[in-house]
């Protein structure tokens, strides 16, 4: 007999606090809750084992912690309060994979496994948490990602600003009796579309613009002595500096104007045009990729490049994933390097033919963050007869030009010294190869550690050509060292990803990064790493982790459901890390890839949990193949 | 055990409406339950009450939250929640402790009723409570006085079983809410009489694999454990 009961209603509550029961209807958590036993396991009492055949019952966690254990990997899992287990074993009717053990007193809600395949026909949000867990816990994310940054982008963007904070520049301004001919130089002069006719005591009597010249002087053929007051629009639309931007657009909608004065108190402050307020709405890739494309001095490249951030930002508050807005900041990052090379090298007078610019790390894998510092290099050819070194005593100090010029619009210079303008990384086709070749043979770790940046070139301007050669004897070459393949293995399973066995996550415990976690080196390096080995040992020429997983994994005969998995994990940790980086530079902090777990919320944290999940799944994979 | 006058009631015997005395001697035939029964195939039902106070010759019983423990799993279903109408309301104080309003106390279901849907809920499950005393005598003076039954069923007492099973805790723990406590038992509404039985029962599931350790695995070898910490606690 169901009971209609307070205790009924009190689990219900309680499970309503965590995923997926928090989306699912009050009468399909009640329906559950009826059929909830509670169960007790004293701590290192096995909840659930591989050899206890098919899985006739799921588990949510009440209270305590469980630890999920397979076969020689020992603990690579830990479920706490809320959370549930063991779904792909539910859904295929088979036994479970892990040994699951009460790491403290638990205390367990569990249901027939009859009632979990009810409850997936009775509700649709409890099934597409478990048909789709990450994505579905991502997908929650993102909306919450978007909620919490649209309100921060539409107050910068809105037409809610001030129109004080949108006067560029002071007014430029004649007299109502200066002549036409010597506005119209000013103008000119300064490069902008209208003037302010003002009276000698300040007051702006009226307003002259490109517009009117046409039908007001061209036309009626107007001689250019004719006092201004003549030729003006008098008693232009003037607003407060308090005023709002949509009240200057309301004006110029209005009236048909294109330019509103900004006035205090009869005092003239400055103008504002149609395309202040239109750009204040939005920066558009196109606006942005346009502007590079026609920079030719490094302050509009500089402007650019503050754009770019900008965009970074407005996309994260559309909810954009981190695939796309990484791979978009990188092409414009792409786009506005390679401007940047064009007019370094026509200054240069330089023939860009017989080298390529190679980017490295991630700008190589098209995976630029916000905080991102440069990684370059340059490849050349050798025309018969000429030597390398006096290639690249020409070519050093046009790239130590770029590399500046690159570091003024805000990729600072490599720490490393990873940069064209070393003349280690400005090398002839030739040369590559036998560095190269040195790394895979020798197998130290700095050549390991070196191949874990190199290897991720990819061409950025000039003869794309010569990358292509280079990429297609790396290929050949690492695919045929399974010792190297073995090594680079080894290297990168020392990174294990920082799920830990006392707490949900192992951090620092002491000095400036205390209780907190690097995202960069322990969240996506094991992703980057793996999907490097995998691209070497098959073969495949992307540069780009998710592009490396995508293209190895059918080779490997590797599930597209894992690859997916471990790619959408990927994106997960990389989306943390740009949120980090925005929020620290909105707080005028550096820029790392450090977060704190505990400041997470739940269901960012649980994710956070599932995507190193996801990097141990990816490891062991590749113990698998290429350790033994 | 004889019991004192003021327990079994003045010879007072209250004439049941037939359908009630039908169902009351309904309980009352079945068979006894088999206290020997493995926990895994048994039975019990874990109590906890709320009085109008603590003194149990004056005060009244309210409310009654009970929870089964069947197979060795709380089934949440299987729990029984029933408050007695009250003749008087108990007093703010007490009001505050337990939190059954006035309103409430007025709105119960008439004791008779009440007791019997407990009973039927019960049917013939062993009891479990922590400090049995209190639960066992308030139940029991109920049922005369509104059944005119004189109530006998096995109890069990947590508040003795649990320093049995865990000797080293037995000078530290003393309250319902030390033990809950250690075991991080969680109670969503504190004096509540469900929320109590259901964190009673959560310690009587902790109980088990402790019994079983030691070789006892049903109610009547429980029992047992209980009887030598009474004896324990007056001649330790």
């Amino acid at each position: 007999m169901p009971a209609d009961n307070a205790l009924i209603a009190a689990t219900a509550e309680h499970l309503r606090r965590f995923a997926p029961f928090d989306r699912m209807a009050a009468e399909h958590l009640s329906w559950l809750a009826e059929r909830l036993r509670l169960g007790y396991y004293a701590k290192d009492e096995t909840v659930l084992a591989p050899e206890q055949g098919e899985v006739r019952t799921f588990y949510i966690i009440k209270q305590g912690v469980i630890r999920g254990e397979r076969e020689g990997q020992g603990a690579w899992l830990e479920l706490h309060e809320g959370e549930c287990f063991p779904i792909g074993a539910l859904l295929s009717r088979r036994p479970a994979i892990s040994h699951f053990r009460a790491q403290t007193d638990v205390f367990c809600y569990e249901l027939d496994a009859r009632d979990f395949h009810a409850l997936l026909e009775l509700s649709p949000p409890f099934h597409a948490f478990c048909t789709l867990r990450l994505a579905d816990l991502l997908a929650q994310s993102q909306r919450r990602t978007q909620a919490r940054y649209l309100s921060a982008a539409t107050e910068q963007q809105s037409l809610e600003s001030t129109l004080g904070s949108l006067v560029r520049r002071p007014p430029v301004t004649c007299r109502p009796d200066t002549p036409l001919r010597e506005s119209l130089e000013i103008m000119r002069a300064q490069g902008i579309g209208s003037i302010v006719v003002v009276s000698p005591d300040g007051t702006p009597e009226g307003i002259f613009t490109v517009r009117d010249l046409i039908g007001r002087v061209i036309l009626p053929a107007t001689p250019l002595e004719t006092p201004m007051r003549e030729v003006m629009s008098p008693q232009p639309v003037a607003l407060a500096s308090t005023a709002h931007a949509f009240e200057a657009a309301l004006a110029m909608a209005r009236h048909g104007f294109r330019h509103v004065l900004v006035a205090d108190q009869g005092r003239l402050v400055g103008v504002v045009s149609e395309k202040d307020l239109f750009s204040l709405q939005r920066i558009g890739v196109t606006q942005i990729s346009s502007a590079i494309r026609a920079a030719n001095e490094l302050g509009q490249l500089q402007q650019a490049a503050a754009d770019i951030r900008q965009l970074g930002h407005n996309m994260m508050a559309q909810g954009v994933g981190a695939e796309q807005l990484t791979l978009l900041l990188s092409t414009l990052n792409d786009l506005l390097t390679q401007r940047v090379i064009e007019l370094e090298c026509a200054e240069a007078e330089l023939c860009r033919e017989r080298f390529c610019w190679l980017a490295f790390g991630s700008e190589g894998r098209l995976e630029q963050t916000l905080a991102t510092d440069q990684d370059n290099g340059i490849i050349f050819s050798l025309a018969p007869g000429e030597s390398a070194d006096a290639v690249r005593a020409r070519l050093v100090p046009l790239a130590e030009r770029i590399n500046r010029a690159l570091d003024a619009c805000g990729f600072p210079l490599c720490r490393g010294q990873i940069m064209a303008m070393n003349p280690k990384w400005c090398l002839a086709l030739e040369e590559w190869k036998a560095l190269f070749a040195r790394w895979i043979d020798a197998g130290d770790p700095e050549s390991l550690l070196n191949a874990s940046i190199f290897f991720d070139f990819r061409p950025l301007h000039g003869q794309a050509a010569l990358a292509e050669q280079l990429r297609q004897w790396l290929s050949t070459k690492a695919a045929a060292n399974p010792r190297f393949l073995h090594q680079m293995v080894t290297n990168a399973l020392r990174n294990r990803p920082p799920l830990g066995l006392v707490r949900d996550f192992v951090t620092d415990s002491g000095g400036a990064h205390a209780d907190t976690l690097d995202l960069k080196l322990n969240g996506a390096t094991p992703f980057v790493d793996a999907a490097r080995v995998f691209a070497l040992a098959t073969g495949a020429n992307a540069t780009g982790t998710a592009q490396r997983l995508r293209q190895a994994g059918p080779k490997l005969n590797i599930p597209p459901a894992e690859i997916e998995a471990w790619v959408s994990a990927f994106f997960f940790i990389q989306l943390l890390r740009l949120r980090r980086q925005h929020e620290e530079s909105e707080a005028g902090q550096p820029l790392d890839n450090r977060i704190n777990p505990d400041r997470l919320n739940d269901l960012d944290r649980r994710i956070l949990k599932e995507a190193f999940r996801q990097a141990r799944k990816i490891q062991a994979r590749l113990a698998l193949d290429y350790q033994a | 055990m004889k019991l004192p006058r003021w327990l079994t009631g003045r010879g007072h015997r209250p004439a049941l409406p037939p359908d009630q005395a039908a169902r009351l001697a309904a309980w009352q035939g079945q068979p006894a339950a088999d206290l020997t029964l493995p926990f895994e195939q048994a039975r019990y039902v874990v109590v906890d009450v709320e009085s109008t106070g603590l003194d149990m010759r004056r005060d009244r019983l309210i409310a009654i939250g009970a929870v089964a423990v069947a197979h060795g799993r709380i089934r949440l279903a299987d729990s029984f929640e029933i408050v007695l109408r009250q003749e008087a309301i108990s007093d703010k104080d007490n009001i505050l402790i337990h939190g059954i309003g006035g309103e409430r106390q007025r709105e119960g279901i008439e004791p008779a009723e009440a007791l019997l849907r407990f009973l039927e809920y019960l049917g013939n499950s062993p009891l479990v409570a922590f400090h049995v005393a209190f639960d066992a005598i308030m139940i029991r003076r109920a049922c005369q006085q509104y059944l005119g039954l004189d109530w006998r069923h096995p109890w069990l007492d947590l508040a003795y079983v649990m320093p049995a099973l865990l000797p080293q805790y037995a000078r530290k723990y003393r309250a319902l809410d030390h033990w809950v406590g250690h075991f991080g038992i969680g109670n969503y509404a504190r004096h509540n009489a469900l929320a109590d039985a259901l964190a009673t029962a959560q310690l009587l599931l902790t109980a088990l694999p402790l019994a079983r350790r030691q070789g006892q695995n049903h109610y009547r070898a429980l029992q047992e454990l209980e009887r030598a910490q009474h004896w324990l606690d007056r001649n330790g």
